[in-house]
């Protein structure tokens, strides 16, 4: 508000546009979702209640604990490398080298190319019996590697081409937070003999912290909602040993349509994605305060 | 008051930003001028073009009707179809497999077509894909196709492997394809077992057409129960596993762009897949293929799983009777002119298609007309694609894993009785 304006009317007619929208699009879509996880619907249909139904057979329901853990599984290999890969790539293009302009923008470049596109192209190169990444294996003497269609490796293959599509915008992320430190710092400290992975370890990591809380939480939401990548590539394969938990959201509300349950288990996932931010924001956020 | 008169505005223009593209769709086009029709295919898998040539077609034999046809990716299909469906703004024709009419019927959003469609018109199609139609005695689309899974297999390869005769029983291609590896270092079969682009469906096809041709079925008669966990579905399933685990001649972990890829090759001599991968298959060169019915594998008939596209007229906010009769009109000319469509490979179901000579001189299509005599419709009931996926995926299992096959039967069977005990 412009000071010594008291008249919110101004205010409120400015948000007005965007709130009419979020409030039709987004808040109204939520409470729906909530109210209709209480229902059996199948969008043609009049609801039917049926109380915690939906709620009781999504614990009874195998399906739904291997989709969670198969989506943990994906938070808990990709959110640690992409965070060092981020780093990594935000030190080589804050560093020294003539390269680093050309290294940013190779970096960055995978990310701006839609979700289909990369995962279509992994997926070609993954193929197992025509995939190119296997022709050159043969063509070296060795033997083709299933990347997609063994469920031990499936998941790493997945991640792998995440790794390459988002690691840049972790990077963005740090080599903002990295540009930020004064010079002085590391030019005292260089007077005092430290050398760079001194100067590493006692000054960049330190004070990137706040980057790197900030990149933890948006990567684990990130990565607790996988989906894409994974249906494109594997579509949940093989034999629904990659199948994540938004993808079984998907399949049951829109291939099965019981827009019911599927809402009930999206209300799940929103309640563990809540609680893993919060308890993030609150570990992390109080050691920053010690 | 100034106040919440200017507040009142900006609501209404906001309300009108985002209701304003209704609006205008929903004005209804009384116009005179040719009949304006709209139509959403999903036939994205090679079948497409044909599609839309016949479109074309129709929309220059005559003048009071305009077919708009726009072209929707097949794994949204349903999803958009069924939220326009809900909201009675579906297009004015669409097309449904015969398997997924049943989404959409018991709560009225298709148009009973018994009082549109002339009793000559009726007698025409073949009862078999007609019957499929009616629910409680309502005819509710009219059947484009049969395309059930049929076999295609390289002849250079089988005359190099020196076999003379096409193997007609589950015994009998063991042999075979044990022949074609030993003196050609060929695979014999190429039948898809894993999740690709599509799930391992072909292992499901099969393994339904196998219960049947055994003397069993898929679920029991009234569709409450799986009914595969006994001695027809060991033997399929056994069948199923050994070719890729115990005589190896089917490539395992092998998805289904890549069984497709193989076959086109050369590398392998038996494929099977839906009769839509004609199309595809005639137009490789130097493929020397033919295409026959399903063999049966047990017993003598070859019972084969088959889908249907049918096309139904959705029920609209306000039902245009003119609309509606332009809507059958391209109903009956697009069923009636099957011979444009078996081009993309699929069976007509008209008896006077069947009989010009337009269809007779496509090359394969004669080859398996006949087995639409022993096209086998998956059960309808809204269960089944979950039920369908979800078997795909525990075949998918058993077959690459090599499971035990009573072991995954018994839990097939507990999963899929699951599923039916939730709808």
């Amino acid at each position: 508000m412009i000071p010594g304006n008291k008249d919110t009317r101004d205010g409120i007619l400015f948000s007005l546009p965007f709130l009419v929208i979020f409030a039709l699009f987004m808040v109204y879509p939520l409470l729906f979702g909530l109210y209709i996880s209480f229902f059996k619907w199948n969008i043609l249909s009049t609801p039917q209640f049926c109380g915690m139904q939906n709620y009781i057979g999504l614990f009874h329901d195998q399906k739904f604990y291997t989709s969670l853990w198969h989506t943990v599984e994906f938070v808990l290999i990709t959110t640690p490398v992409l965070l060092v890969m981020g780093f990594a790539m935000a030190l080589a293009v804050t560093g020294k080298s003539p390269l680093r302009d050309l290294m940013e923008t190779v970096f960055f470049l995978p990310y701006i190319f839609s979700m289909t596109v990369v995962a279509t192209l992994w997926a070609w190169l993954m193929q197992k019996d025509f995939g190119i990444f296997n022709q050159v294996i043969v063509s070296l003497g060795g033997s083709r590697v299933s990347w997609l269609t063994n469920d031990k490796w499936a998941i790493w293959s997945v991640c792998i081409a995440t790794f390459w599509w988002t690691a840049g915008f972790n990077m963005v992320l740090f080599t903002a937070g990295i540009k930020q430190i004064p010079k002085e710092v590391y030019e005292s400290a260089q007077i005092d003999g430290a050398n760079y992975w001194q100067c590493l370890n006692h000054i960049t990591i330190p004070l990137v912290s706040h980057t790197t809380i900030l990149c933890l939480i948006l990567q684990v939401i990130a990565s607790f909602n996988v989906f894409g990548q994974v249906y494109v590539m594997t579509g949940g394969g093989p034999a629904g040993s990659t199948r994540v938990l938004v993808q079984y959201i998907y399949e049951n509300g829109f291939q099965y349509f019981k827009m019911g349950y599927s809402a009930a288990m999206s209300y799940i996932l929103f309640i563990i994605v809540l609680l893993v931010s919060v308890l993030q924001y609150v570990l992390l956020g109080r050691k920053k305060e010690e | 008051m100034k106040k919440s008169v200017s507040l009142l505005l900006v609501l209404a223009l906001a309300m009108g930003l985002v209701f304003g593209q209704g609006t205008k769709e929903a004005a209804p086009a009384a116009q005179a001028g040719p009949v304006e029709l709209t139509f959403w295919s999903l036939f994205t898998g090679g079948d497409g073009e044909f599609f839309d040539a016949m479109v074309d077609e129709f929309n220059k034999s005559q003048k009071e009707i305009v077919m708009k046809n726009d072209t929707v990716k097949f794994d949204n299909y349903y999803t958009k179809l069924t939220t326009a469906l809900a909201a009675k703004k579906a297009p004015d024709v669409i097309v449904c497999h015969q398997a997924n009419l049943l989404n959409y019927v018991p709560n009225g959003s298709l148009l009973p077509l018994d009082e549109y469609v002339s009793k000559t018109t009726l007698d025409d199609f073949q009862t078999a894909p007609l019957s499929a139609c009616r629910f409680g005695g309502k005819l509710y689309s009219l059947p484009l196709d049969v395309h059930p899974i049929v076999m295609y297999y390289n002849k250079d390869i089988l005359k190099q492997a020196g076999i003379d005769k096409i193997p007609a029983s589950a015994d009998e291609f063991v042999a075979a394809c044990k022949t074609i590896k030993e003196k050609t270092g060929k695979w014999g079969l190429a039948i898809d077992n894993t999740t690709g682009t599509y799930k391992a469906y072909t292992l499901t096809r099969l393994f339904f057409s196998m219960m049947i041709q055994q003397g069993g079925s898929f679920l029991t008669a009234d569709n409450k129960k799986a009914n595969f966990n006994n001695a027809y579905g060991e033997t399929a399933l056994n069948w199923l596993k050994d070719m890729v685990n115990k005589y190896q001649v089917n490539p395992n972990e092998l998805d289904y762009d890549a069984a497709m890829n193989m076959f086109k090759l050369g590398d392998a001599a038996f494929y099977f897949n839906g009769v839509w991968a004609t199309g595809t298959l005639e137009k490789v060169d130097g493929l020397n293929f033919a295409a026959s019915p399903l063999p049966a594998f047990y017993g003598t008939e070859g019972w084969a799983w088959c889908g249907s596209h049918t096309l139904a007229i959705p029920v609209q906010e306000n039902q245009d009777p003119k609309k509606v009769a332009a809507a059958v009109k391209f109903i009956d000319w697009m069923t009636a002119h099957g011979e444009m469509w078996a081009k993309a490979g699929h069976i007509p179901t008209r008896k006077s298609v069947v009989e010009k000579d337009a269809f007779k001189a496509l090359p394969y299509r004669a080859d398996y007309a006949g087995a639409a005599k022993y096209a086998a419709a998956p059960p309808s009931m809204a269960a089944w694609d979950e039920i369908y996926g979800t078997s795909s995926d525990l075949l998918e299992a058993a077959v690459t894993k090599n499971q035990d096959a009573k072991t995954a039967l018994a839990n097939m069977e507990k999963v899929v009785n699951g599923i039916i005990a939730k709808y």
